[in-house]
């Protein structure tokens, strides 16, 4: 199979999945029993103004094949709507939030790649010895922490207690926002270390076993080259995919960090949102994550082959 | 010049098992040693020690001298000082010794780039001319293709040049062979054998085969429960065994040397089962002497499958013909072999059979009985099971790993015949005792169960139904020749008690010679020849039939004699 | 031949054989748990909501084992009345995401064919929504309340539990004894239903044991973040909730307790899946 055919049956797969969610989303709201324009003005006043324009932004009067073609049309072109309770185009409202919870979830994926990546080396190394059982066994107390116990954790000790980092807040330009993020970002990485720990540790174990490491040392090789050229080389794949489902568990984790920490982020945004009931907003934040999972995974997906030559071949992979 | 010396090697679990008990072997230059053992003798081992790749938990004893290197005691870096230059090995699986994610011009220059520091293009020369050496087809083409692109005897050659890299001293070759069709085996024998011979090596050669220990090694070691039980000159050690194990190995080692009077061995087996079986009324003797005398007989024919043909299509791939207008007809209480590599079809065709695939084309009767359509009902469904039943190869999957023996026999039983639980019972513990186990073996899980007792269990559940025709499929090949002589006398003697029909699916000329009457040998798809399995192995007709036979290692010597004076030792059911 | 593999293999494994204590530990934790949850009116020393501005953020004395609240709550009280839906909502979330998951799975690697596509293809997009994503979704559809995130996780989970047993069942169908079972006449429900399934079920057992603390964490985060039991019911994540604010006055008992109850119960549950999912492991052919 060509790279071309392959890449290009990824992205129809990637775009059926999406269109799917897409489904799911909208028409989810179908789901509440009762009429439209009063589900989407819960709690608000419901003058005539308010229902013309939510009428009109939703096209409620037209069939609902047609509200989703009218809102697919807009998504596509970045018009999420207006959110209720600001007054404003969704895509302003989540693009003032973006920057935060961005720099968020890249502080708290480098954290989990490199400390869940070390971890499950070292523990695979000494497979079977007291430092691989005592990071297994702190890998299942960490793994049982949710973020939010975690972040009221960090927030007594380091900010009440010790005073070391700030407790609330996102604060201002590039190096203050990266300082208030640093407990949050710890916070948001328990768990996801964990898994990342854990999957590299089984996944080099069991290369570790294989034959193929066995007559790369028989033939002279350092210990370091064999670990890294052939039990590391071939981990990659189960930790890549692994690392490609947390994606998705990741943004919205972040959510609950960035409630504890009160950081201005996406997450706030869609807790907020769902108790004021500004539905545009949910439906907006919802479709992103769902879709900034199903691409990232669609990439791993596209890569796989340099990263498995057998998958190229549509081999059975073992 | 001694190059290897191990003396009085010992190995220990930390939980107090030993796995080696004072081995002490040999290797001079330029000398093929054997080391022969069926499993769990400790010979994986022993060659592990070499290049010191056990584990540390393992605690070692004696010692181990590999040239002027002290190998037990050697520092990290003498280690792989001794495995960079003085020796190196060969694995059993190149499938799985070969790293699948890099390619095999990766394999081949890794060491020599990274250990010995050549250069890229150096690195690639010397790969390309051992390839070359080790006769891969297109050395230019295979630098950039991964494991999987290749066949499984291509990717021995790969791991032989891969070894060679390092232009070792000795050899260690631990069953290079045993993943591989006889044919292939042939000829990676014959590459092993030049290039030990132009390069001057000392090879150490673990097997399981001893047909292949006599026909290619000056001596043999013969390994069992991690001791030496014997060693010597090859030819000696086989032709005129001492030690009570090597005759009783030698013995159960089946073989496809047809003596030179071949109606002899003929009388010989109908001998033995005449005297064995007085009891019994003799229908199976004389189906066997019917089929024996070749007359075509006119014997109700218990299976016939006719014109039959199978065809995979995959979607993006060329389609594959399994199985090409295969027929074949055994006679009620006969036994035909069907002979092939992998690849063949000969599992298709015996999966065909027993009803787990549909063929194509053709007609299969099993007792005058149309069995070729998909049973449609629970009553046809139960009369194709009474017709025809199968025993796998793999006794280690074919038994459910949550029911116990007996009551794995006794549901088998029980679905096909109305019982008491009582008389069920009684009737399981009958048929466990005539496989040869008994009672206690009922309430046991497979998983307790050696090999042997689960081919044992698999082979009385399918007696259970009372089969027309018995189907084995390569139902000895994952067990130990021991074991396997004991799985065949067993077979054999079921055949003449109860007069089964018995159609076995086999890659081994020598086993298929021990138990059938008649034999076709199967190539890609096609049945090319056919006969009585004596004359086809004594006067093969097909070419391919010549090359398999030819490939079949075969020591100069005539093993039966041997067989014939230590069959006394033999008791093949007593033991697993 | 297996043997230099198996002979390796002995060498090789080292079986960390893991001290059941862990294991007999974690389970009398739950236990207790459990029991305290189901018998909280009559075991505890005050009504839940009992509020006693006398007595506020009290550290532990013989009156409050652990304290009390903003509100003077008894903190031990409340703790025993949340470990109610801490506990309940998760349970009924793991048996009905097993239950389906299972059916669907059966279905679909028993099958295969178009089936198994068409559920591949809808547990992709599942996977897609991450379970508290949808528990999120569910409460803006729905409300507040833990009845729609617990339907919303479940339908989360299902797909998760599906996937496992198609791959064990698509695994086991291919092995040699299903054929032999086909052979011997036996019909393909009873195969599937009475001698593949409960061989798989143990591992499923498992996963979902391990799902339970998962289901259990984030229920508790939706609760911290207002969106499921809504105060002044007692829930752990609630408590969390409601005590966070007093965190920057430094009373971090209220917080800390309830916090440190969910993570005891996840790692006792997650000890006790990991324990069996390698006892299993033991006795399951590779």
């Amino acid at each position: 199979m060509t790279t071309f055919r392959r890449v290009a049956g990824k992205l129809g797969a990637l775009l059926l999945t999406l269109f799917l969610a897409s489904l799911l989303v909208f028409f989810s709201r179908f789901l509440v029993p009762g009429d439209p324009v009063s589900f989407l003005l819960r709690g608000r006043k419901p003058s005539p103004e308010a229902v013309a324009q939510v009428t009109a932004q939703y096209g409620l009067d037209l069939p609902p094949w047609q509200q989703y073609l009218n809102w697919l049309t807009g998504v596509l072109q970045g018009d999420f709507g207006r959110s209720l309770q600001y007054r404003q185009d969704v895509s302003e409202v989540i693009g003032d939030r973006l920057p935060v919870t961005l720099m968020l979830v890249v502080m708290a994926g480098t954290m989990i790649a490199v400390v869940g990546l070390t971890a499950g080396i070292v523990a695979s190394l000494n497979r079977g010895k007291v430092l691989d059982r005592a990071v297994l066994i702190g890998l299942t107390v960490l793994g049982a922490i949710p973020s939010f116990v975690g972040s009221i954790v960090l927030i007594a000790v380091f900010a009440v207690q010790l005073g070391w980092f700030p407790s609330f807040g996102s604060g201002e330009g590039f190096l203050d926002m990266a300082y208030h993020l640093v407990l949050p970002s710890i916070a948001l990485a328990i768990v996801f270390v964990v898994l990342v720990g854990k999957v590299t540790r089984s996944s080099m174990v069991e290369q570790l076993g294989r034959e193929h490491v066995e007559v790369a040392t028989s033939r002279g090789l350092k210990r370091g080259t064999v670990i890294r050229r052939h039990v590391f080389r071939n981990s990659i794949g189960p930790i890549l995919t692994v690392s490609g489902v947390l994606v998705a568990g990741l943004l919205v984790a972040s959510s609950i960090v960035e409630a504890a920490f009160g950081l201005a982020g996406i997450g706030t945004l869609l807790v907020q949102s769902v108790d004021r009931l500004d539905f545009p907003v949910v439906q907006a934040i919802v479709l992103l994550i769902v879709t900034a999972f199903v691409v990232v995974n669609a990439i791993i997906d596209v890569l796989e082959p340099w990263i498995d030559p057998r998958a190229a071949a549509g081999a059975g992979a073992r | 010049m001694t190059l290897l010396d191990i003396s009085e090697l010992t190995l220990d679990l930390p939980n107090g098992k030993r796995l080696l008990d004072g081995i002490s072997l040999t290797v001079a230059e330029g000398e093929t040693v054997g080391l022969v053992g069926e499993s769990g003798s400790g010979k994986s081992l022993t060659a592990r020690s070499v290049l010191g790749l056990l584990p540390s938990r393992a605690t070692m004893g004696g010692s181990v001298q590999l040239l002027d290197q002290s190998v037990l005691d050697a520092s990290r870096s003498e280690l792989l000082a001794l495995r960079r230059t003085r020796a190196s090995m060969i694995f059993q699986d190149p499938r799985a010794g070969i790293n699948p994610m890099r390619t095999v011009g990766d394999h081949l220059t890794e060491t020599m780039r990274l250990c010995e520091g050549r250069s890229a293009a150096d690195a690639k020369a010397v790969a390309i001319s051992l390839m070359e050496a080790v006769r891969l087809p297109r050395p230019e083409e295979h630098m950039n293709q991964y494991p999987h692109e290749l066949s499984g005897g291509m990717l021995q050659r790969v791991m032989i040049a891969g070894a060679l890299t390092s232009s070792p001293r000795l050899l260690i070759c631990d069953e290079p062979t045993t993943a591989l069709d006889v044919t292939t085996q042939a000829e990676i024998i014959g590459v092993l054998a030049e290039q030990r011979a132009s390069r001057g090596m000392g090879m150490l050669f673990i097997t399981h085969d001893l047909n292949l220990a006599a026909s290619i090694c000056d001596r043999v070691y013969v390994m069992s429960a991690g001791r030496v039980e014997e060693q010597g000159d090859a030819r000696q050690v086989f032709s005129n065994p001492q030690a009570a194990y090597t005759k009783r190995l030698v013995a159960a080692t089946p073989t496809i040397v047809v003596a030179r009077d071949s109606a002899a061995t003929a009388d010989q087996g109908a001998d033995a089962s005449a005297t064995t079986s007085d009891a019994v009324p003799s229908t199976a003797d004389a189906a066997a002497s019917a089929s024996a005398s070749a007359t075509p007989a006119p014997v109700e024919a218990m299976l016939s499958a006719s014109g039959i043909s199978k065809t995979y299509v995959r979607r993006g791939k060329e389609p594959v013909r399994a199985v090409i207008d295969a027929s074949i007809e055994i006679p009620r209480g006969g036994a035909l072999g069907v002979v092939g590599e992998s690849g063949s079809g000969k599992s298709t065709f015996a999966r065909m059979i027993v009803g787990l695939e549909q063929a194509d084309t053709g007609d299969i009767r099993i007792a005058g009985r149309e069995r070729t359509s998909v049973p449609s009902s629970r009553v046809e469904r139960l009369e194709h099971a009474r017709s025809v039943q199968m025993v796998f190869q793999d006794p280690y999957l074919s038994l459910d790993p949550r029911i116990t023996a007996g009551k794995a026999i006794e549901d088998a039983m029980r679905l096909h015949r109305n019982l008491s639980t009582t008389d069920a019972r009684a009737r399981v513990i009958e048929l466990l005792e005539q496989v040869g186990l008994g009672d206690v073996h009922a309430q046991a899980r497979p998983r307790t169960l050696s090999g042997g007792q689960r081919q044992r269990v698999a082979i009385a559940r399918a007696l259970a139904i009372e089969p027309d025709v018995l189907v084995m499929d390569e139902a000895t090949s994952a067990l130990d020749v021991s074991v396997q002589a004991q799985v065949l006398s067993l077979v054999e003697e079921i055949r003449r008690e109860r007069g089964l029909t018995v159609l076995f699916i086999s890659h081994d000329l020598a086993v298929v010679r021990r138990l059938c009457d008649e034999t076709v040998v199967m190539k890609t798809g096609e049945i090319v020849e056919r006969g009585r399995t004596i004359e086809l192995l004594g006067n093969p007709q097909h070419p391919y039939t010549r090359l398999l036979i030819d490939s079949v290692p075969r020591p100069e010597w005539n093993l039966e004699a041997v067989a014939a004076e230590a069959s006394e030792l033999e008791d093949p059911v007593a033991q697993n | 031949m297996t043997t230099p593999t198996m002979a390796m293999k002995v060498l090789r494994a080292p079986r960390v054989r893991r001290s059941s204590t862990t294991f007999l530990i974690s389970a009398v934790f739950l236990g207790v748990v459990t029991l305290a949850a189901i018998f909280a009116p009559l075991i505890a020393p005050y009504p839940p909501n009992q509020v006693d501005l006398l007595n506020i953020q009290a550290g532990p004395s013989p009156a409050h084992w652990l304290g009390t609240d903003a509100l003077g709550r008894d903190t031990l009280s409340r703790m025993m009345f949340g470990a109610r839906t801490a506990l309940l909502a998760p349970l009924l979330v793991v048996v009905f995401s097993t239950i389906v998951g299972i059916l669907l799975g059966l279905l679909a690697g028993w099958r295969g064919g178009w089936i198994d596509s068409v559920l591949g293809r809808i547990f992709d997009v599942i996977f897609a929504f991450p379970a508290l994503l949808l528990a999120i979704m569910a409460v803006a559809l729905f409300g507040k309340g833990l009845v729609a995130p617990v339907v919303a996780m479940s339908i989360a989970y299902a797909p998760f539990v599906a996937r496992l047993t198609r791959s064990l069942i698509a695994s086991e169908r291919s092995r040699p004894y299903v054929a032999a079972y086909r052979v011997q006449g036996f019909g393909g429900g009873f195969i599937a239903l009475r001698r593949v399934l409960p061989n798989v079920m143990p591992i499923v057992g498992a996963q979902s044991t391990l799902n339970f603390g998962y289901v259990l964490a984030e229920l508790a985060a939706l609760s911290f973040l207002g969106l499921g039991v809504q105060a002044p019911t007692a829930d752990w994540g609630a408590m969390v909730n409601e005590a966070q604010a007093g965190l920057i006055g430094g009373y971090f008992l209220p917080a800390l307790v309830p916090a440190v109850a969910i993570v005891l119960v996840v790692v006792a549950v997650n000890v006790i899946g990991e324990e069996l999912s390698d006892r299993i492991g033991g006795e399951i052919p590779a």
